[in-house]
């Protein structure tokens, strides 16, 4: 049933866009996510030549701004420095099909198996590349991962991909963003602005009434989260205020709302799995009210804590009524599970370029480490316990210092040698004593003491295709995966830096 | 000391627990049942936070024999399945979601696309936006039946 199927969607496809079958044969359905389907498809251009082509076909329940706002990533930052561009984009109401070029791609799984050293280094150098163009554009991408930047190992092209999350930085070139940037300004922190104080016209447009959709913690959303994936129904009564909210704040805050918990004692081994999704405007909301000491409404105890008193179980293993009963921060997380942050994680309502930073030194590290995914986590606490695994509990907590957070974590690891971390899991260790040791011996070699790799060496590497080049990873590789990650964003490299750095020496 | 009657709990080792240092807002934890470690001996290219219980499973009954490649299989054989179970299910909640346009919870999508409210927007100005950018794409595509023309061959 799976070839008719996609026939069958191929069909529906023409369907609803019909000026697609003037132009287009759609030959294949090649994804299919939350928010939309992509096809492969040929067309003759005025040119005469023939070319491939992906149509993007949105989820008709997609936000006119949130789509215009992807077209705009494509049309201005895009089609250059391996950012996918937009080459049209189809409309017959609700249904939106863009069309950009096609790149024939790899799976990142088939590449992890088969890739040298140098491509490795090459595929890094690319995607900063890509990254050094969106955020000098100030897009934030908020889902850099393998599958979002697409490698052709034969043409030696490489595109990053999808805008569907994308957030705009405070003084981003993209208008559209600037939508989803006033919101986020709004759901941050104590600077909360009234709806008003926006002078965006689209703002205003896209801001309406309607009440509160939620969804478990326990189940990571794949993409855009919100209550597109799971809509969980009957605890909506706690929820349900109708509040001025935006369409961005669905998709692109996945927030969680303490609106109410089941009682107040801890259950031992049970941790409150079932925080809601609400938007920035319910909680501004709520803040508001909270903050002039009256009931919301939304609190099941409401008269016995207050949410502005302080309680002792600050920085100790210790929750109590008062302390649980406060407000949810609300902060962007829209991402994938594995990828995100340690600031992202946190919940600091203030990201920057700098998580799209960390999520491509998690892309490093798979390819250090020969292992895809390398974090695997049902939750973003757990996310965060395997990255303290990584990279020290101690230097997470004085991380997090810097961006606003107290971390108690019971168990203490300390941060790995990242070298003897990938060596061990790519199983290249014992391997590369022993080449390492016949080197020694044959060429006494300064660098190579140092364990650094100039250029000679990429060449010898290329003669032992049997190692690929894994027997000599040089220093610099992990000093870059080392800053990008870097648990704290303030200092964490940025994409124009590490495109200086002596790993990319001679590229 | 407050005239709120407080109830405290501790919680149970192993947690993590992350507030904000306004303490403004609400802290949130974690207990585990297992602390994440690091799995060195897991066949590449799985994650390295795999937790490990069908291989346990498989190592008693072979009495925690060498990782051979049939172990290797068996992972990536299995990621394979999650990867598709979780497309499966994906496609099952696809038809369950929120519509940005109408602001609005659905069960069924098809039936809300249908709906009066979502028809109506659907064919509002609000796409003005979206056309407004489209219209800047110099569409050079040649319009040719032949194309038309292999597209019924090829779905006969």
């Amino acid at each position: 049933g799976y070839p008719a199927e996609i026939k069958m969607d191929i069909d529906r496809l023409y369907e609803a866009v019909p000026q697609l079958s003037k132009m287009f044969l759609i030959e294949d359905k090649i994804g299919e996510g939350t928010f939309s389907s992509v096809y492969l498809a040929s067309a003759q251009l005025k040119s005469g030549l023939i070319e491939k082509f992906a149509l993007k076909h949105l989820i008709p329940t997609s936000h006119p701004v949130r789509i215009a706002a992807e077209l705009q990533c494509l049309a201005i930052a895009g089609g250059q420095d391996n950012v996918m561009g937009v080459k049209s984009c189809f409309r017959k109401d609700d249904h939106v099909v863009i069309v950009m070029p096609y790149l024939e791609h790899v799976s990142f799984l088939d590449l992890l198996g088969s890739m040298r050293l140098e491509e490795v280094c090459k595929y890094m150098f690319n995607l900063l590349k890509a990254l050094r163009r969106i955020h000098h554009f100030g897009i934030i991408h908020r889902d850099i991962k393998p599958s979002n930047f697409l490698y052709n190992g034969h043409l030696k092209k490489y595109a990053l991909v999808d805008f569907g999350l994308a957030q705009g930085t405070p003084d981003t070139e993209i208008n559209l963003l600037k939508v989803v940037k006033t919101e986020e300004q709004q759901g941050s922190g104590s600077r909360c602005k009234p709806t008003t104080s926006s002078g965006n016209k689209v703002f205003h447009t896209i801001t309406i009434n309607k009440p509160l959709a939620q969804q478990t913690t326990g189940k990571q959303p794949i993409k855009r989260p919100g209550p597109l994936l799971q809509p969980k129904h009957g605890k909506e009564e706690y929820l349900n205020l109708s509040t001025q909210r935006s369409v961005f704040g669905e998709r692109s805050l996945n927030v969680c709302c303490a609106g109410y918990f089941e009682g107040l004692g801890i259950k031992p081994g049970k941790s409150m799995k079932t925080t809601d999704i609400a938007s920035r405007k319910i909680i501004t909301a709520k803040r508001k009210i909270s903050t002039k000491g009256t009931t919301s409404g939304l609190v099941r105890k409401p008269t016995i804590c207050p949410s502005h008193l302080t309680c002792d179980c600050f920085m100790t293993d210790k929750v109590c009524n008062v302390c649980l009963s406060r407000r949810q921060q609300v902060a962007p997380r829209a991402g994938t599970p594995g990828f995100r942050a340690p600031e992202v994680l946190m919940k600091c309502p203030q990201q920057t370029s700098a998580i799209d930073m960390w999520s491509a030194g998690v892309v490093f590290l798979s390819l250090l480490s020969a292992r895809y995914p390398f974090f695997k986590a049902s939750d973003d606490l757990t996310a965060l316990t395997q990255i303290m695994t990584i990279r020290g509990s101690k230097e997470t907590l004085q991380a997090a210092k810097s961006f606003g957070k107290t971390v108690l974590c019971s168990k203490e690891s300390p941060a790995l040698d990242l070298r003897t971390l990938c060596e061990r899991l790519r199983g290249t260790d014992s391997m590369r004593k022993k080449t390492f040791n016949q080197n020694i011996e044959v060429l006494n070699c300064s660098h190579l003491n140092q364990g650094i790799l100039c250029n000679s060496d990429f060449k010898s590497i290329e003669r032992s295709p049997d190692t690929k080049g894994w027997d000599r990873v040089p220093d610099l590789a992990y000093d870059l995966l080392d800053k990008l990650l870097d648990l704290n964003p303030a200092t964490r490299i940025t994409a124009e830096k590490a495109l200086q750095h002596p790993f990319f020496e001679g590229l | 000391a407050t005239r709120y009657r407080t109830k405290a709990g501790r919680l149970k080792k192993p947690f993590i627990k992350v507030e904000d240092i306004t303490r403004y807002y609400r802290p949130f934890y974690h207990q585990f049942d297992c602390y994440p470690e690091i799995n060195y001996h897991g066949p590449n290219p799985c994650s390295p936070f795999d937790v490990e219980k069908k291989n346990k499973s498989g190592d008693k009954q072979n009495k925690g024999k060498t990782r051979s490649k049939h172990h290797e299989m068996s992972c990536s054989e299995k990621n394979r399945r999650m990867e598709r179970k979780i497309m499966e299910t994906l496609k099952e909640k696809k038809k369950r979601g929120y519509c940005e346009c109408c602001t609005v919870k659905y069960d069924d999508l098809k039936a809300h696309l249908k709906s009066e409210q979502h028809k109506t927007f659907s064919q509002s100005t609000e796409f003005n936006v979206v056309d407004q950018i489209t219209s800047q794409f110099d569409c050079d595509f040649e319009e040719f039946p032949k194309v038309k023309m292999k597209r019924v061959k090829c779905s006969v």
